[in-house]
């Protein structure tokens, strides 16, 4: 988003309503909310969709990992989310999901197109 | 889901039983489209081929069978109790048997691409046996390995809802009336040795538990008089909702424990040359 186009006053609203987010987001999801909206920031995420209709989502993590999430319920193959999610159950989501969640709403996922086949061999990717 | 199971319990129970069940009875657990039938291994297979079998002949549903063993034959309670058991029935199952984890994965990943057919769209996915691609022979010890455990039993899990919600759009897109699609899956809990205690085998039951909206419990009844002299044998069906008990859960401060709370039962008897009868027990 370009703030230098807009008026000083809505750059500070803007910045308001970022900080808001946060601190609400940290609130709610704990320490993965300001990694999810960095994910976000860097325009981490991407839904892939195939002729078939069939769609899901790829996360690029920090360390330039690729996660393949579901669109329906929650899984990811990350460390956290097997950790902190599955087998300690202290949070909601890992950061990836959360990303995935905050990018739709904010309208900022990418988009791509992959054939069916690809579709079907992108989804048992246990781990990337 | 719990409508399938429900009409294989209404198609097995005697004329007599059944003119006492009514409709309002079987309101006791919501609607879904999810079920883990947890239990025995033999037995959850043969519910399993019965909800497949009875899905496709009473609700002319095409249902994806997945297992890991080949079915040599159907059970001797289908032979005479469904009354729309046909050959044109039985091709509406398609049996596939993935040996492995991964191989399981990738079936289930492909589904999506029946969907340029939407006729040959399931919309019944079973899965027999959850236990046999998710869990280690050998009883687990480490933490390590327990993690993984769960984050497959969680992959698999999503999948497969994942991949239901999908055909449930195509088969409502073309206006199927077979729509939604449904899914149940079975898995028996393995009984470790003491040093590896039961922390295993609830790690992954209670992984699966988030994804699946009901449980079916299959327990035998031991008690002396449920077993005539050993001609059959006697179990107690639980349908419970597992998002209910979640919810329930996170509202109390106590320390309770979690086990699910049973909301319907049914009555399973089993005689010695494999005939079944079912019958509405009460509800909770």
């Amino acid at each position: 988003m370009h703030f230098s186009f807009l008026p000083s006053v809505a750059e500070q609203l803007f910045k308001d309503i970022q900080k808001i987010y946060q601190d609400t987001l940290k609130f709610v999801f704990g320490t993965c909310a300001l990694q999810a909206l960095d994910l976000v920031d860097q325009r981490s995420v991407t839904c892939l969709s195939s002729p078939s209709g069939r769609r899901t989502f790829q996360v690029t993590g920090g360390s330039g990992r690729t996660y393949t999430c579901f669109v329906s319920c929650h899984f990811c193959p990350c460390p956290a989310f097997a950790y902190t999610v599955l087998r300690r159950n202290e949070g909601l989501l890992c950061k990836h999901l959360l990303a995935v969640y905050l990018s739709q709403a904010m309208g900022v996922t990418q988009q791509e197109a992959v054939s069916d086949q690809e579709m079907t061999t992108l989804q048992p990717a246990h781990r990337e | 889901m719990t409508d399938i199971l429900t009409l294989v319990f209404k198609t097995l129970t005697s004329r007599g039983e059944l003119a006492a069940v009514d409709d309002g009875s079987l309101s006791a657990v919501a609607p879904a489209r999810s079920a883990l039938v947890v239990g025995e291994r033999a037995l959850s297979r043969t519910m399993l081929l019965l909800a497949a079998v009875t899905a496709a002949s009473e609700s002319g549903l095409r249902v994806f069978f997945l297992t890991q063993t080949q079915i040599q034959s159907l059970p001797v309670a289908l032979h005479s109790r469904v009354p729309g058991l046909t050959p044109a029935a039985l091709k509406k199952i398609k049996f596939c048997y993935p040996r492995t984890f991964e191989e399981l994965l990738v079936q289930v990943a492909g589904l999506h691409e029946s969907s340029h057919s939407p006729p040959s769209s399931p919309a019944l996915i079973i899965v027999d046996g959850l236990e046999c691609y998710l869990c280690s022979p050998a009883p687990c010890t480490s933490s390590r390995l327990q993690t993984s455990e769960q984050c497959s039993a969680a992959h698999l899990s999503a999948l497969l809802c994942d991949t239901a919600s999908f055909l449930t759009q195509v088969l409502e897109k073309h206006g199927s009336a077979h729509a939604p699609c449904r899914l149940i899956t079975s898995y028996q809990p393995q009984r470790n040795s003491e040093q590896s205690g039961e922390a295993s085998v609830d790690s992954v039951l209670d992984v699966l538990d988030r994804y699946f909206q009901v449980r079916c419990t299959l327990d035998q009844d031991r008690s002396y008089e449920s077993t005539s002299g050993g001609l059959q044998q006697v179990w107690n069906i639980y349908l419970s909702s597992c998002l209910e008990v979640k919810e329930t859960s996170c509202k109390k401060d106590d320390m309770e424990s979690k086990e699910e709370q049973p909301v319907q039962e049914w009555r399973l008897l089993l005689s010695a040359d494999g005939l079944m009868e079912f019958k509405l027990a009460q509800k909770h």
